[in-house]
Formats: C-alpha cells, structure tokens, sequence
C-alpha cells in the first residue's frame, strides 16, 4: 500500500483496528469466563491486560501516520490561521505573489510555445533548419537554389533527409468552386523527413520529383471543405492551377507545414518547378535562390558536424560556379524549432527577462513586509521558544508560512495566465510562429511551481535568517514591544536591490518605447489610408503571358472606371509587407563580375501605382503606358536607391543591368527615368532599402497584387471588385482582399505588444519599488516614533526630523540608482540589437529613468517623514 | 504498570515470534497471543498492548496480510497471514538472532584457563 492510498484509507484502517480490539477483549473475556471467573471480573482482568484501549487504538493510528507530511498540514492549518488574522497583510502578499507569477507564467508560457516545445514531429532534435549564408549579408540565413541545394543533398553524408519548400499561390478546382490556397513546394521525401504517415494515401515518391508529374497530398481542411471528406478522392485527379494533379494523400488532421504555419492547404512536388515557364526552369538556375531547406540529421550527428560537411559542399561549389555562388560559401544548420522562432526570440526572451524582474522586485516587497510582521510577532515566537519549540521548529513554521502564501499567489497566478494569455494572443496575431499553440502545459505549471518554490525562499528566508539569529528570551523580558529590531539592514538592502532592478526596467523599457515611437513616427513614403490590395491568381497555363497582360490592362481599366476609385494598379510585392525580392545589377559605367555586383530590392508595377499608394515623382518621370514590350527598357528607383549607388550624381538617365530575365534576350540594359520617394518595403527596418521598379509590361511575371486607391472607406469596394473580376472570368478567386491600412496595424503589432507590455512591467516594477521604499520607511518612523519624540522633546527641530528620515530614504534611493545605473547600461547592450535609432546608452532616456524614479521615490518618503515630523512628543512618551 | 517482568525481550523479538508463528498457519490477533504463549510454556506473555501495534507496522511494511474473516467460534475477526515479504524478513532475522545468541553464549561461557 503506497502512502497515498493510506491518507485516504485511514479511517477505514482506524475502524477496523477498533473492531479488531473489541472482538479481541469479547473473545478474552469469554474465555476468562469459561475458566469461571464472573463477567465482570473477566472484563475488568481484559481490560487491564491490554491497557488503555483509546491509547492503543492511538498508538495503531501512530503506525499509519505519515509523519512529515501531517506535521506540515499541520503547519499549513497554523499558518493560514495565522495568515486569516491579518487579512491586509494577506491579501497584499498574495496579489503581489499573483500578478508576479502570472505575468511570468504568461510570457514563459509563450516563449514554450514559440520556441522550447518540440515540433510535433518525430525525434524533433533531430530536425534542423539548414540555409546559406551570404557572405555579403552574413547576419541572415539566405536560401538555396534548386542546383545548390540537389548538390547538397547528393554530397552530404549527414542527413537522412534534406527537403526544401518553397510557398506559393495556388487555385484549385475540381469541387463546385475554384478556390485559392496556400501551397508549399516540396521536395520528394517530406512525409518521411517528419516521420508523419498521411492521414489517407501515401505520401510523395521520388520520380515525381521529374518534369511532367504532377502530385498533390491535401490539407485535411481542404480535404473536408472541398471535397466532403470522400476517401475516394486519393487517386482521383484534381486540377490545381488549370493542370491536372493526382491527388496522392492526404495530411493528418492539424498537420502543419511549414511547422506552425497553419494556413497552407496543398503540398505539391517540384516537378512543377522543373516545368516552370522561363526558358531555363528554376530548378536549373543557381543563381535563383528561393527555397527554404529543412533536414533530419542521422543519428549521433550534431549540428555542428552537419555544418562542418555542408561548408566543405559550399565551398566546392563555389569554387566550382564563382559567378553565382561565390559569396555562398557558408551555410548554417540550426535545431529546427528555435530557428523557426526566428526574430520573435530575442523580444521574448527579453520580455522573460523584465518579467523575471518584476518577481525579484516583488518578492523583495514581500519579504520586508514578512520581516515587519516577524518583528510584530517577535513575543509568539519567544512564547513559542519559552514553551519548548526549537528554533529550527519556529523557522520550519515561517518557511511553512511563506510556502503557504507563494502556492495561493501561485494558483491564483496561473489562473491569472490562463485568462490573459486568452486575450492577448489575438493581438499578436499570427506575426510570431506557433505563438497561437500557446498553452498551459506541464512545462509551464512546472516552471509556475518552480517559481513558487524559488519564491518562497527568495521571501522567506530574509525573516527566517532574522528569527534564527534573534534572541527569544529578550523579547520575552522587554514584552516584546520595544524589542531590538536588527533587520534595519536587511530591509535597506532590499529597498536598494529593488530600486537598482526597478531602474534598470525602467531604462529598458524607456528605450524600447523611444525606439518604437522612433518607427512610428518614421515617415512611410506612402499614404496607406484608403488603399485596398488584393489578389487574382493567373493559371499559368490558361493565362500565356499575352493573354496575362491583356487580362491586367481590362481589369485595370474597369477598376478604374467604377464609382469612388481614385486610382488601380499592380504591385508585386505589395509594399509593407517586408516581402522582398533581392537582384544583382551591373552598373553600365563600372561593370563588375558578377559575384562582385550590387544587388537590390525589385518591385514590378504598372503605370498608375506611384499615384495609387501615394508614393511621390521626386525626379524624372513616371512609367506609362507606352512603356511595353516595344518600347526600351526602362526602369525608376527610389531615393534610397540613388543615394546608395549613385552618390553625389545624377541617376535618372543612366544605364544599369538587372539581373531579373523572363524571355529571351533578357537581361536587357535599362535606363533609369524617374526617381521616387521611399515607400516602404518593410515597415519594422531602420531604413528604407534601395528598390528599383520595374514596368510590368516589360517584365510581367506572375502573382501581382492589384492596389486600388478609394475615394471613401476602401472596404467597400469589394464587392465591386468581386463582380468586376468575376465578370472578366468566373473561374479565378479573389484572395487577400486587405487595406494598407490593416497591414500597417498587424505588421506594428509584433512590434507594439512587446512595447507595451515591457512598458507595463516596467510601470508595476516602479510601483513595487515605490511601495517597497514606504513600507521600510513608515515602518522605521513607527519603530522609531520614541526616539524621535524624545528628540523633539529635547529641542530637535520638525525640520531636523523630518531631513532624519528624508536622508535615510536618499542613501537608499542613491544606493540603488548608482547600482542600477551599472544595470541598465549592461541590459541596453543586450537589449541594442532591438533598437531602431535609439543609441541603447542614450544619456537623456537614462536621466530620464532615474528622474522618474527618484520623483517616484520622493512622493513614496515624503508622507512617513511628515509624520516623524509630527510626532507628538508627550503622546509618543507616555504610550511606552 | 507496575509489572516488572520483562515481555519483551529486545526490539524485534515480538515481530519475528508473530511472524514464525503466522509461517505455521493464519490466524487473528487472539489466537497469536493464545499461540505463542502456549508454544513458549508460558515462558512468554504476549502484551495485547504491545500486539496490536506491532501487527500495524507490520501490515503498513507489507510483512504480512490481514483479511476479515470468521473464527472457529463464530466471531468476525481479522486474520493475518505471512507475505512472501514477511517470509523473507523472517528467515532474515532469525539468521541475525542466531548469530546474536553465538555471540551471547560465547561471551556468557566460562573463561577458559
């Protein structure tokens, strides 16, 4: 029987050993009485033999105690006792406990999710991120090229698997309606690589890998949604994008790949990228690098020595193609769930960090305040020691009663968590992978109960150090009331400890916050308001490239012409969306080999887009109509651009090469016409790239978004814009139909949230510390409240008084600030990489931090210095 | 009490008398004490007192089992059987007493010249 089953057994046990002795006495006294002895005198012969029953069935109930655990119930019943009896104390204790580890909860739970749990695929350790590194932009992870990464995958020894995936857009049809989704490109071997059986069917084979086959596996929700869930759809042919694909498997429910990403509903092969419609198909081009590569590593490898090998292949490949991979020499393999958590990480941990602080800050308010009440019940404990409890015994009642505090602040903190981890996550939105997997699991609740634990003795031991040090029978001579309190000391270092945390979160928070409002304020190069985006995807095969143009230019024109639009064109990226395609370019007056070219951000656009994102024509002019396929090859940039590769010169009129082709005779040398204004790209980076827009006529590749500028709100628009494109064709879905303005909110939320809640963190920690600071000094003057009348009485004057406890609060507060200052310079280092032109030992936020706290903290000693000012001094003696 | 005689010989003694006792045959508290006292001619007073306890540590370490059941008199008792546990216990002990007797005896053997 384990202890467990005992607790809960116990009554049982107890009766039936109380039977058990009843039947024995009964059985005892009959025999007795057969031996002829009058019942009465068996029963009292019975009795005395076995004793005092009560006793006995006492010492059988001994037996089964589980001794410890009932002692510390015991202490747990005393303390709450104890704990009901000052219900202030209490209840401040316990919210401070619970606001400190919810918020702790809350971010470690998101910092689980995002980036610690393991993908939900087989051996996940084993799954590694693999990318290039640029050695021109070392500081990313760049992708692979078709070639590149075959070559990898042929001459690596340490992969059991190595898949790349690219996204796109794809239209399906083959159910009642066509729908656009979400795809993924893959290479063969994807469902083995996860060790993930699809749900029906099989998975990808190799040769259909090869040009001319086309093999698709499904989401379970487009399998559900499209197809009614019909298991008679594997082997069927469905058509993605106007060609015909077998529909080979399909996914597990809730099976997301990319991981996280739950929004790709179809998986389909390269074949299609070794058929793609350029004269060379990408899966030919190294210098076309746009796939994303994950890996399994065999057992017994590390990271470290799959890198080691890849950078051997990169070299060789480098050396054996200099004009596309000569910058490519390096690669990069990291634990796959941690690299995709990607950016997000460094605000997280960040975010952990502050957090953590604000539970040191707590904590050290909790223990002055235990120190305090310890004080008050100096004469409990020397009763407690005059009537025989060791001091180890009164410290394991303290102990027990700071435990006590931190599992309710604990419980109630969880619960706190779960409840704002509900709304907070639809702010975040899906900007931060796998942050909506967020969840309380057995991870958090350990790392909850960790902090509980770390809590208690982080709290509790200042107050146990002080009764362990103390002596209880002095307290017990003096009544306890003017007994001597040494913890003076102690409760000033922890005022110190909190102020010095309180400024170095106060001083990170103050620089995030000035670098977010440096982005806001940063001037987009647009005007995002009322412009509407959205997408029609082209099938390649029913839209030739003529009949795309022709298709863009009619739908144009009827945008143009509904009621209320100002402007349409298209845009491919959409701007702000940090989507970015980056090409090399040869400068016609200093040409370069190629691995040497500059290289920038592309943008292809129609005549109307300057005007529709109200982007302006700084130099030159704009594209028009004319500019097609018959006419020369032009290009504009923006200011960014001209600055950087023309510095100090005229750009508009000269000649550059970009390295982007569709058709024969491509690249063509182009003449820069015009110069515009920065519109952004991305929003969160410091500065504006260097972008050059290409005509759309002359370069027409596929998946353009249309931009459409509104006279009045733009969400209007879409049903407009739903009849107008499917008048032009029923088959072609919308998608994507967004407003500028909406992009701009998501894209600053992954931005804001952690502003925001660094902000608030950093707002509780101040008043932590400022109520901290009053506690220690309110108690003090109490404390104290003889002595300074004894001084008033001998002539001391209020001001003295008053300047006795306002130094007191100064050597702290300066203590503190000197000590925090080391902090937050430290913490500014850590945290520069975050900033955008913000320097992260800026002067002015780091005076501005400790004005605020010293302000703070002035307010906080100023009310119990008044009232050691006003002390009455007959009052203040007679009350002894 | 006041009784001087000394039932309880040394720690342990009890528990491996019951346990030797149960190996032979279940039985319940009373009968234990009939037994042992019987089987030591009377040498040996089992004190209800000091039986019921050692029965309940004995159960809670798994030394021996205990089931309600009916007497041959008709009475609902609780009978205790051995464990393999017990079993085990006991040849132990009985192994550590014997040695512990050697050791007496030869302490307590005349002093040879």
């Amino acid at each position: 029987m384990n202890w467990i089953q005992q607790l809960f057994s116990r009554r049982q046990l107890d009766r039936d050993l109380a039977e058990e002795i009843r039947q024995h006495m009964e059985e005892k006294v009959e025999e007795l009485m057969a031996g002829g002895l009058p019942r009465k005198d068996a029963e009292l012969a019975a009795r005395r033999a076995f004793g005092n029953p009560a006793s006995l069935e006492e010492q059988g109930r001994d037996v089964w105690r589980w001794a410890a655990v009932e002692d510390f119930l015991t202490d747990v019943r005393f303390a709450l006792r104890q704990l009901r009896k000052s219900p202030s104390f209490t209840l401040a204790c316990i919210l401070t406990l619970a606001l400190g580890i919810g918020a702790n909860t809350v971010v470690f739970s998101v910092v689980n999710a995002v980036v610690l749990r393991p993908l939900p695929f087989a051996q996940p350790e084993r799954l590694a991120v693999v990318g290039a590194i640029d050695a021109r932009r070392p500081e990313e992870i760049s992708d692979f090229s078709y070639p590149n990464f075959f070559d990898l995958r042929k001459d690596n020894t340490v992969f059991e698997h190595l898949v790349s995936f690219r996204s796109t857009d794809a239209t399906l049809t083959g159910s009642s309606r066509p729908v656009h989704v979400r795809a993924q490109i893959v290479s063969w071997d994807l469902f083995p690589l996860l060790g993930i059986q699809p749900a029906l069917g099989r998975g990808f084979v190799r040769q259909e890998e090869e040009s001319g086959q086309r093999a698709v596996v499904l989401s379970h929700e487009v399998w559900r949604d499209e197809f009614g869930g019909d298991p008679g759809i594997v082997g069927r042919s469905v058509t993605v994008d106007s060609q015909p694909h077998t529909v080979v498997g399909i996914a597990p429910r809730d099976f997301a790949f990319p991981p996280g990403d739950r929004t790709v509903g179809v998986w389909l092969t390269l074949g299609r990228d070794a058929d793609s419609s350029t004269i060379t198909p990408i899966t030919k081009q190294r210098g076309a690098r746009l796939l994303s590569a994950l890996a399994r590593l065999k057992p017994g490898v590390s990271m470290r020595q799959a890198r080691a090998q890849l950078d051997v292949v990169a070299a060789s490949l480098a050396r054996a193609y200099p004009d596309s991979n000569k910058n490519m020499a390096k690669t990069q393999v990291l634990p796959a769930a941690s690299a995709l958590a990607g950016e997000a990480k460094g605000p997280l941990f960040l975010l952990l960090g502050a957090v953590g602080l604000v539970l040191l800050i707590a904590c050290a308010n909790i223990a002055n305040l235990l120190l305090s009440r310890t004080a008050e019940r100096s004469r409990e404990f020397a009763l407690r020691a005059a009537i025989g409890a060791g001091q180890g015994r009164i410290v394991r009642q303290l102990i027990t009663e700071s435990l006590t505090l931190s599992v309710i602040g604990c419980g109630l903190g969880i619960a706190a968590a779960m409840w704002t981890a509900q709304f907070l996550l639809p702010l975040v939105g899906d900007a931060v992978p796998r942050i909506q997997e967020t969840s309380i699991d057995g991870r958090v609740l350990g790392f909850s109960v960790a902090l509980a634990i770390l809590t208690t003795v982080l709290f509790g031991l200042a107050p146990a150090i002080r009764v362990a040090k103390s002596d209880f029978q002095a307290g017990l001579r003096e009544g306890g009331r003017s007994v001597t309190d040494n913890s003076d000391g102690l409760r000033g270092a922890l005022c110190v400890g909190q102020i010095a945390l309180g400024l170095v979160l106060l001083s990170a928070a103050s620089l995030l916050i000035a670098s977010f409002v440096q982005l806001l304020r940063r001037d987009l190069g647009l005007q995002p308001e009322r412009v509407l985006s959205f997408s029609v995807d082209l099938p390649g095969k029913a839209y030739p490239k003529p009949r795309q143009l022709s298709f863009h230019s009619e739908l144009l024109d009827r945008l143009a012409s509904l009621p209320g639009v100002e402007a349409a064109a298209l845009a491919m990226p959409l701007p702000l969306t940090g989507s970015q395609m980056h090409i090399a370019f040869n400068i016609q007056e200093r040409p370069a080999r190629p691995s040497e070219r500059p290289s920038s951000d592309m943008a292809l656009v129609t005549p109307g887009y300057f005007k529709t994102i109200g982007a302006p024509l700084l130099q030159g002019r704009g594209f028009t109509e004319r500019d097609d396929d018959s006419a020369p090859p032009v290009l504009v940039v923006n200011r960014a651009f001209a600055d950087r590769f023309f510095p100090g010169e005229d750009a508009v009129g000269k000649w550059i090469q970009p390295g982007a082709s569709t058709g024969p005779g491509d690249p063509k040398m182009r003449q820069i016409i015009g110069i515009v204004g920065n519109a952004r790209q991305s929003m969160l980076k410091a500065a504006a790239d260097p972008i050059y827009y290409f005509p759309y006529k002359q370069l027409p590749w596929c998946c353009a978004s249309v931009v459409v500028r509104s006279a009045a709100a733009p969400g209007l628009l879409e049903p407009e814009i739903r009849r107008t494109v499917s008048a032009l064709d029923k088959q072609l879905p919308v998608f994507d139909v967004v407003t500028l303005d909406t992009i701009l909110t998501k894209g600053f939320a992954q931005a804001r949230v952690p502003v925001y809640l660094l902000g608030g963190f950093a707002g509780i920690a101040l008043l932590l510390t400022v109520v901290g600071l009053y506690g220690v000094l309110a108690y003090s003057v109490v404390r104290r409240t003889r002595e300074f009348g004894v001084r008033i009485a001998l002539g001391a004057s209020r001001h003295e008084v008053l300047g006795l406890v306002l130094r007191r609060a100064t050597r702290l507060v300066l203590t503190g600030i000197v000590l925090g200052l080391a902090g937050a310079l430290a913490v500014g280092r850590l945290i520069s990489q975050l900033l955008i032109g913000v320097s992260s030992t800026s002067p002015l936020l780091l005076t501005a931090a400790c004005v605020v706290l010293a302000l703070t903290a002035a307010s906080a000693a100023y009310f119990p210095a008044r009232r050691a000012a006003s002390i009455d001094p007959v009052r203040a003696l007679r009350a002894e | 009490m006041k009784n001087t005689e000394r039932k309880d010989l040394f720690p342990g003694a009890l528990e491996m008398m019951v346990l030797q006792t149960l190996s032979g045959q279940p039985l319940h508290g009373y009968a234990l004490v009939q037994h042992i006292q019987r089987n030591s001619n009377d040498l040996l007073q089992v004190e209800e007192g000091s039986l019921y306890p050692a029965l309940q540590r004995m159960l809670k370490s798994g030394l021996v089992k205990a089931d309600w059941g009916v007497s041959s008199t008709g009475r609902r008792v609780r009978i205790y059987e051995i464990s393999e546990a017990g079993a085990k216990h006991l040849a132990q002990e009985v192994r550590s007493f014997e040695r512990m007797l050697e050791g007496i005896r030869l302490v307590l053997s005349p002093v040879k010249p």
